[in-house]
C-alpha cells in the first residue's frame, strides 16, 4: 500500500517537513479523510477477543463503532471531516490487486490450516489478512454519515487522488490518512494517525508536501518518480534499486527517462513493458471530480435516525449511541475559535542564529531538557 | 557581542511570568535597536508579541543581530534566582550556544552569574498590518484580571461589547450569565484608575476566557491595560513594560459557524 519506505526516507532526508502535535491543534480545519483506508483499519482493529464486532444476525459492525465513534473525537476536537469513498479502481492497480488477491487466497489456507490444527494465534492473523471493505461497508458507512450530519464525496478513482484534490482547491486543509501517495498526488498537507483511537495515546502527524520538496530539493514531477522508483501501487521497480539508489539517482539524473540512459543494464534488470509513464500520468493527472463543484455542509446530527438505524438495525446500545449525537450536536452550536493564522499570514521563518551540526538525537534531548552549567 | 542591562531587573522577572503559561519556547530577536519576540501559542489561537527598545535600557549594545531560541520554562527558573532589587544583565556572544545572565544586589555585595544553553529553533513569523481599531477601551489592569476571572466562573467564552457609553463583558453557562459594565470614568484625576473609551464604530466580539486569563497575568507589569477590537479580527491586549516597550497579546476572536445548514 502506498509508497515504500517514503515514510522512513521523509525521516532521514526531509525531517523538517514533519510535525507532531496533539489533535487539540488542528481545531478549524477542514480535513479529508480517506474513507476505505479509514474503514479498513477499523475493521482491522475494532474487536473483542479478537473477532469482529458484529450483530444479532451476525453482520460486522466493527466499521461503524469505528466510524461513529472516532468521528466524534475529531468533531470534538473541533475538525470538520469529510470522508472521501474510493470509485472504481484504476486500471493499472489491477497488477497490484491480483497481487493482494493472492495474498489473500493465501491467508485463506493458512486460515483454514490454523482452524483445523486449533492454533488461535494464527486463526486471529490470518483472519486480520482476510480482511477486506465490501460495498455494504462503505453503503453502511455512507448512512451513519449522513445521520451524523458529516459530508462524504464519492470519488470517480482514488479516494487518494480526491482528496488532494479537494485540498489543491482549497476546499480543505489536509488529507487525513495512512497512505504516503497521498504526497505523491500533490496534497499540500497529510495527516496521519488522525483516525486511531485515542487510548492510543498517538500524536497526529502532519507532513508538508512544500517543506518536503524544499528539503529534498526536487520538483513535485521529480518527486513523483522518486515514488515510482521506490515502488508504488501501480506499476512495478527496478530490482535492486533501494531508497538510498533511488534518491541519488533521481539528484542525479532528474528523471526516470534519463536514468534508463545511464543505468547499467547488466547490474540491473527494468521490468518488462515498464509502465512508469502511465504510473506518473496517473499521479499528475488523476481522475477526479471538480474540487470547485464539491460543496461541504456539516449538518445537525439525525438523533431518532442514528438510534434506529445503529440501536434497531445495528444492536448499539442505545445510551451510547444517544450520547454521541448530543456531543456532535454540541459541537456544531454555538461560536468556533478562530485560528490566528487566518487572520494574520506568515511572511518569514525566523530561525536562531547559531545552528550546530549535531546529530538529531542530541539535538532533540536538548531541547527537551536543557541542563543548566552554573559558571565558577 | 550583546550586552543588555536592565537596573529594574523584576520587570524581567514580570515579562517571562506573564508570557510561560501560553509559550514553551521563543525566539528573542535582538538588533541594534532592541529586543523583539514573537510567538504564537501551540494551538495558534493567541500570538506574543514584545518589543523593548534598546534606550529602555540602561546599557544596551549589540554589534550583530542575534536570534537566540529559549526554552521559557528555563529562562524563568534562572530569573526566580534573581532578587527583585537586583540589576539584571544578560549577555552573549555573537556565535554564542548559551546565553549568560548576570544578578547584582543593589549595594553590590553579591553577583551572581548563570549560564544557560539556547536551543534551536525555527518558528514562523505573521505579518501584522497597522490596523485603525474601531474601539480602544484603556481600563485598570487589576480590573480586567478581576473581570476575567470572575467571568470564567459562569462560562467558556466572554462577550466584550462596546459603545459610546461603555463597555460590557458578558457571560453565561449552564449555572446562569453574568454582565460587568464599565462606565467611561467621568474624571480624569487619577489616571492609573481610569476607563478611557476611544470608539468610532460600536463592537461586539466573543473570545475565550481561557486565554484572557493567561494574558492576566500580565498584570503586575503595568496599572493599565489597553484592548484594541474591530469586528472581525483578534483582540489586542497591551501592556506597557515601564520605559522599555510593550508586550502585547493577539487572541483569534471565536467565530459563527457557517459551513452547516442553519
Amino acid at each position: 500500500m502506498g509508497i515504500q519506505g517514503l515514510t522512513k526516507l521523509l525521516g532521514d532526508h526531509a525531517p523538517a517537513s514533519m510535525k507532531e502535535g496533539d489533535i487539540k491543534n488542528f481545531f478549524g480545519r477542514k480535513v479529508a479523510i480517506d474513507a476505505s483506508m479509514s474503514i479498513y483499519q477499523f475493521l482491522i482493529a475494532v474487536r473483542q477477543d479478537g473477532s469482529q464486532l458484529t450483530n444479532e444476525e451476525g453482520e460486522t459492525t466493527s466499521h461503524l463503532m469505528g466510524m461513529f465513534y472516532r468521528t466524534i473525537r475529531m468533531v470534538e476536537n473541533g475538525i470538520k471531516p469529510v470522508y472521501v469513498f474510493d470509485g472504481k479502481p484504476p486500471e493499472m492497480k489491477s497488477g497490484e490487486l491480483a497481487k493482494r488477491k493472492e495474498k489473500r487466497d493465501e491467508a485463506q489456507k493458512e486460515l483454514e490450516k490454523a482452524e483445523d490444527a486449533g492454533d488461535e494465534e494464527n486463526v486471529d492473523k490470518f483472519s486480520r489478512r482476510l480482511v477486506k471493505v465490501t460495498k455494504e461497508h462503505n453503503e453502511e458507512c455512507k448512512t451513519l454519515l449522513r445521520l451524523m450530519g458529516i459530508p462524504y464525496v464519492d470519488a470517480p478513482c482514488e479516494a487518494e487522488a480526491q482528496c488532494a484534490a479537494l485540498v489543491k482547491a482549497g476546499k480543505v486543509y489536509a488529507t487525513g490518512t495512512e497512505d504516503m501517495d497521498s504526497l505523491t498526488f500533490g496534497s499540500s498537507v497529510v495527516l496521519r494517525h488522525l483516525t486511531f483511537s485515542e487510548a492510543r495515546k498517538m500524536p497526529i502527524r502532519e507532513y508538508n508536501l512544500g517543506k518536503i520538496l524544499a528539503d529534498l530539493e526536487m520538483s513535485q514531477d521529480e518527486f513523483i518518480d522518486l515514488c515510482i522508483l521506490l515502488g508504488c501501487d501501480y506499476c512495478e521497480s527496478i530490482r535492486g534499486i533501494g531508497p538510498k539508489r533511488a534518491i541519488e539517482l533521481i539528484k542525479q539524473y532528474r528523471s526516470i527517462e534519463k536514468i534508463l540512459e545511464h543505468l547499467d543494464k547488466k547490474k540491473y534488470t527494468i521490468p518488462e513493458n515498464w509502465m512508469f509513464k502511465e504510473a506518473r500520468r496517473l499521479f499528475q493527472e488523476p481522475e477526479v471530480a471538480d474540487a470547485e463543484q464539491v460543496e461541504l455542509k456539516w449538518n445537525d446530527p439525525d438523533e431518532q435516525g442514528l438510534v434506529d438505524f445503529m440501536v434497531t438495525e445495528k444492536n448499539f446500545s442505545e445510551d451510547r449511541i444517544r450520547n454521541g449525537a448530543k456531543k456532535l450536536l454540541k459541537a456544531k452550536q454555538g461560536t468556533m475559535q478562530g485560528r490566528m493564522d487566518s487572520f494574520f499570514s506568515i511572511v518569514s521563518t525566523s530561525k536562531t542564529t547559531k545552528r550546530k551540526a549535531e546529530d538529531p538525537k542530541s539535538a532533540q534531548k536538548k531541547k527537551g531538557k536543557p541542563n543548566f552549567k552554573k559558571a565558577k | 557581542m550583546f550586552e543588555a542591562r536592565l537596573v529594574q531587573g523584576s520587570l524581567w522577572k514580570k515579562l517571562l511570568d506573564s508570557i510561560k503559561d501560553l509559550l514553551n519556547e521563543a525566539i528573542f530577536d535582538c538588533s541594534s535597536t532592541g529586543i523583539t519576540l514573537q510567538a504564537m501559542d501551540s494551538s495558534h489561537v493567541s500570538l506574543v508579541s514584545i518589543s523593548m527598545n534598546s534606550d529602555g535600557f540602561d546599557t544596551y549594545r549589540c554589534d550583530r543581530n542575534l536570534s537566540m531560541g529559549i526554552h521559557l520554562p528555563s529562562l524563568s527558573k534562572i530569573m526566580k534566582c534573581a532578587g527583585n532589587d537586583d540589576i539584571i544583565t544578560m549577555k552573549a556572544t555573537d556565535d554564542a550556544d548559551t546565553v549568560s545572565l548576570v544578578f547584582e544586589s543593589p549595594n553590590n555585595e553579591k553577583v551572581s552569574d548563570y549560564e544557560m544553553k539556547l536551543i534551536d529553533l525555527d518558528t514562523e513569523h505573521l505579518g501584522i498590518p497597522e490596523t485603525e481599531y474601531s474601539c480602544v477601551v484603556k481600563m485598570p489592569s487589576a480590573e480586567f484580571q478581576r473581570i476575567c476571572r470572575d467571568l470564567s466562573q459562569l462560562g467558556d467564552s466572554v462577550v466584550i461589547a462596546c459603545t459610546k457609553e461603555g463597555v460590557k463583558f458578558s457571560a453565561s453557562g449552564e449555572l446562569g450569565t453574568g454582565n460587568i459594565k464599565l462606565c467611561q470614568s467621568a474624571s480624569t484625576d487619577k489616571e492609573e484608575e481610569s476607563v478611557v473609551v476611544d470608539m468610532n464604530e460600536a463592537v461586539c466580539l466573543t473570545f475565550a476566557l481561557r486565554y484572557l486569563n493567561f494574558f492576566a497575568k500580565a498584570t503586575p507589569l503595568s496599572t493599565q491595560v489597553q484592548l484594541s477590537m474591530s469586528k472581525d479580527v483578534p483582540l489586542v491586549v497591551e501592556y506597557k513594560i515601564s520605559e522599555l516597550g510593550f508586550l502585547r497579546f493577539y487572541l483569534a476572536p471565536k467565530i459563527e459557524d457557517n459551513d452547516g445548514d442553519n
